[in-house]
């Protein structure tokens, strides 16, 4: 049937030009004062205080150390990453949850862009709020004066993988648009997280470094002090984050209420290309390797990433040999200087012996900074120069109330190891017995020797050594109980007058480094 | 005409849910009468561009909205109430309109002029400000009208729009629609005979996905007169004769 009244079609006069921008702000400033996103944000805050703040600050003033758990392991972005997520797929789910659709999808502007909007507003909060509480964080450390640079990529690692993270609940909201979808996908995230997390500990190669939580990588003790943070993992795990997230928001524009034909084939092209991007940079990861400094990956890579800092060392005098250090361990300069005097004093004078004393940067060849698998205090150059690695050192004397005592330990403890040419394994019976005369007159007694042997990795297996797990060669066994041989020959040789001692050592120093003598050619 | 329909089936799997209408619509108000699954909704969303017609033509503010382009131009023109109205708690009712015109491409800067004004309109001036969920139900329908009328819409399709207002309002808005209807097409789906009679024009009544009436609502009160059909207002007495006689005539086919 038909049903008819006459009217003329009337026309008006065409919109406004450029104004698209303009409505775009203000549907974002309407989707920015409505967005779920802030109440969850004290949530987040209390988190983030709990377990990202406050278990960096025992750790010694540097921005690698102090930030190695918040940034490094991704702590913060895991402290964001569920409630995000959720409050995101909320967001999402909303036009269906509240029976929206039909208006949205009626409007003028393609649902697509109204999504997006959305989106936006809800990525804007949680993004925004991330950099504050990390700014006020690294606000904070700057006060107590942190020593280095601060790690300005992971913290841009950390955004992306938040922006990434919420793209990808939005559009589970969007996708399954029910009151369990924000649950759902906020358990998701976290299950998500940790699996990343522990990833992080167990795998130091291939694809699980693109993790945005997978520890390993550059985040190395010399970063931002020696070296620069190397920018090439967290160049991949950005792009690998943002291709996540654009392939997400693209998935929004596939379905056919999305928008007109050319709008669904642009959303296909978004999404393959956030796919093609994520999975071009999960296959750079698998390229990456580790090098002293930090994860390369070739394809990324810039020499220029390679020159160390420059810096002018800070010095002091002990025995009155040079003894220097990074500026940015200024504050260790009394400590270190009077750990050495004794040590410097007994070898004064011997051929070999150190003319300087120099900070060197630390070597890392496994991914994590805590596994390194021995402390390299070395003597070499002419003249000879004794370089130390602090950074390697188990600990450093202020980093807790026992460690000064600690430090005060090993350092001589590895300088003398140094000296007698011990290289990094236990030595030989000979070069042992002269370690632990020489120790014993530098303050460390035989009795805590053999303890402090294994404490502080001499012989690297010294925890092995501890579980009692060790037997067999000389090499492998170290100097033995305090009532052996090698301890016995120590002795005999400590009770001599420190002039016999210091002749004795000028005649053999070469021949106990070279590894000639035997422990009955001691006097 | 601002709107033309021909021969328009939308399907749902196996059931018709509009079958085979036809209308054209100009300047004034429509009333489309009929009872629960009639098929009037399914229609309006058909007009409203939300759905696509299964069969049929369909032309809307003299455009073909099959096309991408053209749906563009007639949804910018366009205002719809749905049935269920579906609303963002949080926002305000001013949020809520500025929104929705937003959606619909206007002029921004033309914007919060427009919205004043659609809120006043419906008469909800002194809660502009006020949240949609501190709103009862007959004041979240007018917040929907407001954003119905936001963009001053050449076709206005509006689906129970008079669900939940009080009588008060329900006057005041009868009087918002002869006025709409001065200048757009509007067409209005109603299940409340007295609204027709008091704001329409035209009328058709849909049953089973047909339109099974159709004419002035004078000659659908026309239809109820000694004929003994139920009851208590002449045009409901025709509203059920119409659709009784539509029932029978569908029987003796069938």
């Amino acid at each position: 049937m038909t049903a008819a009244t006459d009217a003329p079609v009337r026309h008006r006069p065409p919109r406004a030009g450029g104004a698209v921008t303009l409505t775009a702000a203000r549907l974002l400033r309407i989707e920015l004062r409505r967005s779920a996103m802030p109440w969850i944000l004290p949530v987040i805050a209390a988190l983030f205080w709990f377990d990202s703040y406050r278990f960096g600050t025992g750790s010694p003033p540097y921005w690698v150390l102090r930030t190695f758990w918040n940034m490094g392991q991704g702590r913060t972005f895991l402290d964001f990453a569920p409630f995000v997520v959720g409050v995101a797929a909320w967001m999402g789910s909303r036009d269906g949850r509240r029976g929206t659709a039909d208006l949205v999808a009626g409007a003028v502007r393609p649902r697509w862009a109204v999504q997006l909007a959305a989106w936006a507003a809800a990525a804007i909060w949680a993004v925004g709020a991330y950099l504050v509480f990390v700014g006020v964080m690294f606000a904070v450390y700057a006060r107590q004066g942190l020593q280095g640079s601060p790690p300005w990529w992971w913290v841009a690692v950390g955004a992306a993988a938040v922006t990434a993270f919420s793209a990808a609940g939005f559009a589970v909201g969007a996708f399954f648009p029910s009151r369990f979808a924000a649950p759902v996908a906020a358990f998701g995230a976290f299950l998500a997280v940790i699996v990343s997390d522990q990833n992080g500990f167990g795998d130091t190669s291939g694809w699980p470094l693109i993790l945005p939580t997978n520890a390993n990588g550059n985040y190395q003790p010399v970063s931002g002090i020696f070296y620069p943070y190397l920018p090439d993992l967290p160049i991949a795990r950005m792009m690998f984050l943002g291709g996540i997230a654009v392939a997400a928001l693209g998935l929004l524009g596939l379905p056919a209420r999305a928008g007109g034909a050319w709008l669904r084939r642009a959303a296909a092209v978004v999404t393959l290309a956030g796919v093609a991007a994520a999975g071009t940079a999960s296959g750079l990861a698998r390229t990456a390797r580790l090098t002293p400094h930090g994860m390369t990956i070739p394809a990324l890579h810039d020499a220029a990433s390679d020159r160390p800092i420059g810096y002018t060392p800070v010095c002091a005098q002990a025995a009155g040999v040079p003894v220097c250090l990074n500026p940015a361990y200024r504050r260790y300069l009394p400590e270190v200087a009077a750990d050495l005097r004794p040590v410097l004093a007994q070898v004064a004078g011997l051929p070999g012996a150190p003319a300087r004393v120099a900070q060197v940067a630390g070597r890392y060849t496994s991914g994590m900074f805590e596994n390194q698998t021995d402390v390299a205090v070395t003597i070499s150059g002419t003249p000879p120069v004794l370089r130390v690695p602090l950074d390697e050192f188990n600990t450093l004397p202020s980093a807790t109330p026992g460690s000064a005592a600690q430090f005060d330990q090993e350092l001589p403890l590895l300088s003398v190891h140094a000296f007698v040419g011990a290289g990094n394994g236990a030595g030989t019976t000979a070069q042992q017995a002269v370690q632990a005369a020489l120790l014993q007159h530098v303050g460390l007694p035989f009795a805590t020797q053999v303890q402090a042997l294994a404490i502080f990795g001499l012989p690297p297996w010294g925890s092995e050594y501890l579980q009692g797990l060790v037997s067999g060669s000389e090499s492998a066994t170290g100097p033995g109980s305090p009532g052996g041989p090698v301890y016995a020959a120590a002795r005999r040789f400590a009770a001599l007058p420190a002039a016999a001692r210091h002749a004795w050592l000028a005649t053999h120093l070469a021949a106990l480094r070279s590894g000639e003598l035997t422990l009955g050619q001691l006097p | 005409m601002n709107v033309e329909i021909s021969d328009l089936t939308r399907r749902f799997g196996r059931t018709r849910a509009v079958d085979g209408v036809s209308l054209q619509a100009g300047a004034g108000v429509f009333g489309l009468l009929g009872p629960n699954g009639a098929g009037k909704t399914t229609l309006l969303r058909m007009m409203a561009t939300v759905i696509p017609p299964s069969s049929g033509r369909l032309r809307l503010l003299g455009r073909d909205p099959g096309g991408y382009g053209p749906r563009r131009e007639i949804r910018r023109r366009a205002g719809y109430l749905p049935q269920n109205l579906g609303y963002y708690p949080g926002f305000t009712v001013a949020e809520f309109v500025e929104y929705f015109a937003l959606l619909k491409d206007m002029p921004p800067r033309q914007v919060p002029r427009a919205v004043a004004a659609a809120v006043e309109q419906v008469g909800l001036g002194d809660k502009a400000r006020a949240r949609l969920r501190t709103l009862s139900g007959g004041m979240l329908r007018r917040a929907g009208i407001a954003q119905a009328i936001v963009n001053q819409p050449e076709l206005l399709l509006l689906d129970e729009p008079t669900a939940g207002l009080d009588p008060e309002q329900r006057v005041a808005f009868r009087a918002l629609l002869r006025g709409l209807g001065e200048r757009s097409t509007v067409i209005v789906s109603t299940h409340l005979v007295e609204d027709v009679g008091a704001a329409c024009s035209e009328v058709a009544l849909m049953d089973a996905g047909k339109i099974v009436f159709r004419g002035t609502p004078k000659e659908l009160t026309a239809r109820g007169e000694r004929t003994g059909a139920a009851g208590d207002a002449p045009l409901e007495r025709g509203y059920s004769a119409a659709l009784a006689a539509a029932r029978s005539a569908a029987a003796v086919r069938s």
